[in-house]
């Protein structure tokens, strides 16, 4: 083992340049594979280590103010109920630390019992203590930390005792900044305002003095009915009985206005489909890499091993078992592998590790911390063992061969001096014909590269579409930018306008349901197909079809108790009933999931004045502001529809951030194929390389040769790059994110002609890189 | 050649027979509930408190001394089965308010998640108590629920054996539970949790019950059996109603509940007075509602129609306008029928006129023989109930008082001049824990006696009473929540009596 150990850190020194490229590919894969390790762990495991560490309740249930005791009784009343907690929560509550504030914050006064959320930073709240426990995600964004004051409204400056984190929603900005304060805690210390500081309260808060005279009144009346809650958590023995106990929660629920309820499962699912995207995204990005790294070394071993074919047959003729000359082969690899997939590992993770946090950090997850490792080390074992295989083989396969054989067949096979005869188009083409002349491996290279280069400009497109989000309108689902007050007869005159895509009547009335349940339902209709303007992701079922049918949110479906082919019954403004049959259940966000897509002619029939808007589709690129200003020179009133990243800027920048980590890398993987390419050509042609050189032709001309074999496979590889990216990626993507988000993942120009110049760059690097290898070696050692 | 001690086929059948008896059992086959339905063996329990019904070991007998010390048990005299307030009903029936439920109380029995199995679950309570083989079955009342022909037919076939018809109007089920009904305050099987696809239809084709085979049947009249939602008396207009093609399923708007039904709860299956009730359906009969298919069997019974049909089950022929008799069972035991429902109107217990004394003549011809005292409503709530106890009071050999009613397991002692007896109150077979009560009268050593009394679980054939079981005990207005189950001592004790 030691003779074989030797031989192996002998074989790495001679070949230094050699290991260096290998070394290269192996922690390129490495990374890449630790990127989407990262990623794809921290999101795919984030909800539930979050959830599970916060003791998230399985049910919250919202509902108007009710005494504690009516609402206690039908709780306990419920099967399967382990514990439970009533607490009073407060909206729009003025917020505000040092130079912050917010107008919309939510103050939770929580009762006794489990709490649903975890302490990251501090402690929790105590009857003694007192002071509050603040949202992680508020403390992050303001700076704020324990022990610093937060003015709560009427409340007056309050102590931070605590940080802590509750997935049952997404964290400040992307939801209103919240508190906790033990219930009667802040009341008790209610303070008489004077004049100036209800002036102050509010200028902050943008309302009248009577509106912050009415607020304050409607604390004090809280205070003197301490009983009274808003919210319930409900944790559950068995939560695989969920939906059980929220038929009987219905059951007992009458009464209770305004009930609607929120579920660990669900909220789990909303975030396991958003987080699917990336984490297939960055699954099938590693995987490219992990091929294009194993198809290159293989194709490196299979080289090196045909080079070193009298070296072998030497090693076998003294003595050496076949055994032996694959082991030394396989110490070559580790000793390379070991360090530079431990390198490209590490690299990875810290690369991922930072835009990953904050993504988790504004979902309101913890991050993998220590349970990191095990995935990182799988990576690891398969950046190493991988390259190891592929480079033993080939060399136990030419070891079983008879000495004689090797010794004989020690010489390159293959058009070398007839690939070295200049024909018409000088190096370059030259270049181009010695790459071509190996088929197999050039349509492996362009495959690889060209996938890689696809993947880059789809990362590209991505990013590209979530920035513009920033600015561009849009709502998850909500594939219109603007709306027009004008009547639904000017629709044709909207179509026509300039910069418009597509326009169609929309009509929006706020129902309820028919049994009193206290459910308001958001109800929205369309004279034809919803998809183009509003397509929020199916969860069940199918789309709508015909007049008599209807979609409906998930939180209307959990709250009527609907499923596809039940009946949603619905009370217009107008007082007639609405009854539709369920066609399909949609993940929606809007209004707690409490909408419901129906036919406008249905909608019509009963209600002839529902109030109408024209919803207006933008062509890709159309200025919204030069179409609205020409929507409202027809006579329109034109308004933007609620933007996604209106609070959702951190969320884009943290997505962002992780795509050009991962486009960074994947642009890496294609330097290394690009290398890895010319590089086997250079050392498979070094007989013509060494003929050219003998023949006068110095660095330039090696260059020449090289850039000409580069070009062969960039300039194809930039096309089923842009062609794969167009057709197949790009459309899938947005097809898959369609629920979610309209996005045009379609490569523009500018992104093509960015991956183009970086392929030009990339090639450029190569290029010099080998061709200062290859101009090292003396002339004589490649002649033949 | 000597023959192999297993053939290769014998070891293989034996591999694949205990791979499979592993599997069955890793795949939670777990315990296997009595089949003589004995909590004695097996209960339904939930120990997890997830809210899923398990089978686990039965529970012993316990000795309740408050009366007597414990002595030996001698020998058997007498043995008895309670089965109360099984409550069948007919689930399509327009003559009911199922809408009420949403109300809560005192509307929560109007409707059940479960409602259209009763008649399985009192046919499993017969094939339990079959198993015990008693000297004789108390039907403790309410045996059902909306004083409706169709509803006593059905519930005495299950009780005499015969061909059981479930459904009423058209064929299969068209009621409030149907998948179609957008209203989300009923369980509707085949859509909600836990979901059970195609039970309505289970539910209402007809079955074959094959009846109590041993013992006397001693019908004890109940509230439900005799008024419309145990309540009001049938009237012209509810008599329309319960025969026509119109019912109302969901709660209508402008319907206004009197204040006082809400304050006029006595038990958790009715109001006590009826003014209420018939102000309500005053209401409700001008309401549209939907159409159904209108039935002649749904017709509702008056009060002589009812107590002679019972009395017929029973085996008896003729007799008073009230279900008053008594019943020797050999030469040890006396039982003693009350009827207290009120032929008026209202759910809580009446004594009427006369009972006072015909209770003292059962009591004084009773000779040695020891005497149980059975009604419906509960003798400590009735109108009038302090004279009867008053009575019992003074009897040296009144073993227990039982009645049903409450839907609630109940055992307390009276001390009384006469030595003292046992107040009983059985469950209901509707709500959970849908148990019946054996009960043996054992003499003991020393010339004393004992009450042995445990609960039976009613056994199911085909798995629907195992669901109503489990329905009824997730229904969140049921007897789960109200701890309807009783104490542990309340069930499965042995009542010492000097």
């Amino acid at each position: 083992m030691s003779d074989a150990l030797w031989a192996a850190l002998h074989g790495v020194r001679a070949r230094r340049g050699h290991a260096v490229l290998v070394g290269m590919g192996i922690a390129m894969a490495a990374a890449m594979l630790a990127t989407a390790a990262t990623v794809g762990y921290g999101l795919s495991t984030g909800f539930s280590r979050s959830a599970g560490a916060a003791d998230l309740p399985d049910v919250i249930a919202r509902f108007d103010a009710q005494p504690a005791g009516r609402i206690a009784s039908r709780i306990a009343a419920l099967p399967g109920v382990a514990a439970y907690t009533l607490s009073d929560e407060h909206t729009g509550v003025q917020l505000s630390a040092g130079g912050d504030s917010s107008g919309s914050g939510v103050v939770e006064e929580i009762g006794p019992g489990p709490r649903g959320y975890s302490i990251v930073s501090g402690h929790d709240l105590s009857d003694a203590a007192g002071g509050v426990v603040l949202e992680q995600g508020v403390a992050s964004a303001w700076g704020l930390r324990v022990g610093d004051t937060i003015e709560v409204g009427a409340f007056g400056p309050q102590q931070i005792v605590g940080l802590a984190q509750a997935p049952d929603n997404v964290a400040f900005p992307l939801a209103e900044p919240r508190l906790y304060v033990m219930a009667g805690a802040l009341q008790a210390r209610l303070p008489q305002l004077s004049e100036a500081q209800i002036q102050r309260l509010s200028r902050q808060l943008h309302v009248s003095r009577d509106e912050v005279l009415r607020r304050l009144a409607r604390i004090k009346r809280r205070a003197q009915a301490p009983g009274a809650v808003n919210l319930a958590k409900i944790w559950l023995r068995d939560p695989a009985q969920l939906d059980a106990v929220l038929v009987q929660a219905r059951a007992t629920g009458y009464g209770v206005h305004g009930l609607r309820f929120i579920t660990r499962s669900g909220v789990r699912v909303l975030i396991d489909q958003a987080a699917g995207i990336v984490i297939a995204l960055l699954g099938a990005l590693s995987a490219i890499a992990l091929l294009t790294a194993g198809v290159m070394l293989g194709a490196a071993a299979r080289a090196e091993v045909q080079r070193r074919l009298r070296a072998i047959g030497v090693r076998r003729a003294i003595g050496s078992t076949r055994r032996q000359v694959a082991l030394v082969s396989a110490l070559e690899m580790l000793i390379v592998a070991v360090p530079a997939a431990a390198l490209g590992v590490v690299a990875g993770a810290l690369a991922a590790n930072g835009p990953d946090t904050r993504l988790l950090a504004l979902l309101n997850e913890r991050g993998p911390g220590g349970a990191l490792w095990l995935p990182l080390a799988g990576c690891f074992a398969l950046a190493v063992l991988l390259p190891t295989i592929t480079s033993t083989w080939p060399a136990w396969r030419a070891a079983g061969r008879r000495p004689v054989e090797l010794l004989r067949g020690a010489e390159l096979r293959g058009g070398g001096r007839a690939a070295a005869r200049p024909r018409r188009g000088g190096l370059v083409r030259l270049g181009a014909r010695l790459v071509a002349a190996r088929r197999v491996r050039l349509v492996a290279t362009l495959t690889m590269l060209g996938a890689s280069a696809a993947f880059v400009l789809l990362l590209l497109a991505l990013a590209s579409e979530l920035s513009a989000l920033e600015n561009d309108p849009a709502t998850l689902g909500r594939r219109y930018q603007l709306t027009d007050s004008q009547p639904a007869s000017a629709v044709q005159q909207v179509r026509e306008t300039a910069g418009v895509a597509d326009a169609a009547p929309r009509y929006d009335v706020t129902a309820v349901d028919s049994f009193s349940l206290g459910e308001t339902v958001d109800v929205i209709a369309y004279p034809g197909d919803h998809t183009p303007f509003e397509a929020p992701p199916l969860v069940d079922g199918r789309r709508l079809r015909g007049t008599h049918e209807a979609e409906v949110g998930n939180g209307l479906a959990q709250a009527l108790g609907l499923s596809v082919s039940s009946t949603l019954a619905l009370a217009l403004p107008g007082g007639d009933e609405l009854r539709l049959r369920v066609s399909g259940i949609v993940s929606a966000l809007d209004h707690d999931g409490r909408v419901a897509y129906i036919p406008a002619a249905a909608l019509l029939a009963h209600d002839p004045s529902a109030p109408e808007q024209i919803a207006v589709r933008l062509k890709p690129g159309a200025d919204a502001a030069s179409v609205a200003s020409r929507l409202e020179g027809a006579g329109g009133g034109v308004s933007g529809t609620r933007t996604i990243t209106g609070r959702g800027d951190a969320l884009v920048r943290a997505l962002t951030a992780v795509l050009r980590a991962v486009a960074l890398i994947d642009g890496l993987v294609c330097l290394y194929t690009l290398i890895q390419a010319l590089a086997l050509t250079a050392h498979e042609r070094r007989g013509t390389i060494a003929v050219l050189r003998a023949s006068g032709a110095g660095g330039g001309g090696v260059r020449l040769l090289l850039a000409g074999a580069a070009l062969a496979v960039v300039a194809p590889a930039a096309l089923v790059a842009v062609l794969l990216e167009r057709l197949l990626l790009g459309p899938q993507l947005g097809h898959i994110a369609a629920g979610y988000v309209s996005l045009a993942l379609a490569a523009g120009p500018v992104e093509v002609a960015a991956v183009i110049v970086g392929l030009a760059l990339l090639s450029a690097i190569a290029v010099w890189w080998v061709a200062r290898r290859a101009c090292r070696e003396p002339i004589v050692a490649g002649l033949p | 050649m000597r023959e192999p001690a297993i053939t290769r086929r014998q070891a293989i059948a034996g591999i694949v027979g205990g791979t499979l008896a592993l599997w069955l059992g890793a795949c939670g086959g777990g315990a296997r509930p009595s089949a003589s339905g004995s909590t004695l063996e097996s209960i339904w329990g939930d120990p997890s408190g997830s809210g899923v019904l398990r089978v686990t070991g039965g529970i012993p007998l316990i000795d309740r001394t408050d009366l007597a010390p414990r002595a030996a048990p001698v020998a058997v005299l007498a043995t008895l089965a309670h089965v109360s307030d099984a409550h069948v009903l007919d689930a399509e029936s327009p003559a009911r308010v199922p809408f009420l439920a949403r109300l809560g109380p005192p509307f929560t029995s109007t409707f059940r998640p479960h409602e259209t199995l009763t008649a399985h679950v009192l046919a499993g309570a017969v094939r339990a108590i079959g198993a015990l083989a008693p000297d004789a079955v108390i039907q403790g009342g309410d045996l059902i629920d909306n004083a409706q022909a169709n509803e006593l037919t059905r519930s005495l076939t299950v009780l005499t054996g015969g061909a059981v018809d479930p459904g009423s109007g058209a064929p299969g089920y068209h009621g409030i539970q149907q998948a179609g009904n957008p209203d989300p305050f009923y369980y509707r099987p085949d859509l909600d949790a836990p979901r059970h696809p195609g039970l309505l239809e289970a539910a209402t084709a007809p079955f074959r019950a094959r009846g109590q085979a041993t013992g006397h049947i001693c019908p004890v009249l109940g509230d439900h059996d005799l008024l419309v939602q145990g309540i009001v008396a049938p009237t012209a207009l509810t008599r329309q109603i319960a025969i026509g093609d119109r019912a109302v399923w969901e709660l209508p708007s402008h319907l206004r509940v009197p204040v006082t039904a809400a304050a006029s709860a006595v038990s958790p299956d009715g109001i006590a007075r009826p003014a209420p009730v018939n102000s309500l359906i005053e209401q409700l009969a001008a309401d549209a509602g939907v159409r159904v298919t209108a039935d002649p069997d749904r017709r509702e019974h008056d009060a002589a129609e009812a107590v002679g049909r019972l009395r017929v089950a029973a085996g008896g022929s003729s007799g008073g306008a009230l279900l008053d008799y008594s019943l020797d069972l050999g030469e040890h035991v006396r039982l003693v029928v009350l009827d207290l429902v009120r032929r008026g109107g209202g759910s809580g217990g009446l004594v009427h006129a006369g009972q006072p004394q015909w209770l003292r003549e059962q009591l004084a011809t009773a000779g040695t023989r020891w005497v149980l005292v059975v009604s419906h409503q509960p003798l400590t709530s009735s109108a009038g109930g302090g004279a009867l106890l008053r009575v019992l009071d003074r009897h040296p050999r009144v073993l227990a008082a039982i009645w049903g009613h409450t839907h609630r397991n109940r055992v307390v002692p009276r001390r009384s001049a006469g030595g003292g007896y046992w107040l009983i109150s059985t469950c209901s077979l509707i709500d959970f824990p849908q148990q019946a009560r054996a009960l043996q009268v054992v003499a003991t050593a020393g010339g004393g006696v004992a009450l042995r009394t445990w609960m039976l679980d009613h056994v199911s054939k085909d798995g629907l009473g195992d669901v109503s079981r489990q329905l009824a005990y997730l229904d969140a207005h049921g007897g789960r929540p109200q701890g309807f189950a009783g104490g542990r001592l309340d069930a499965n004790v042995i009542l010492h009596r000097a």
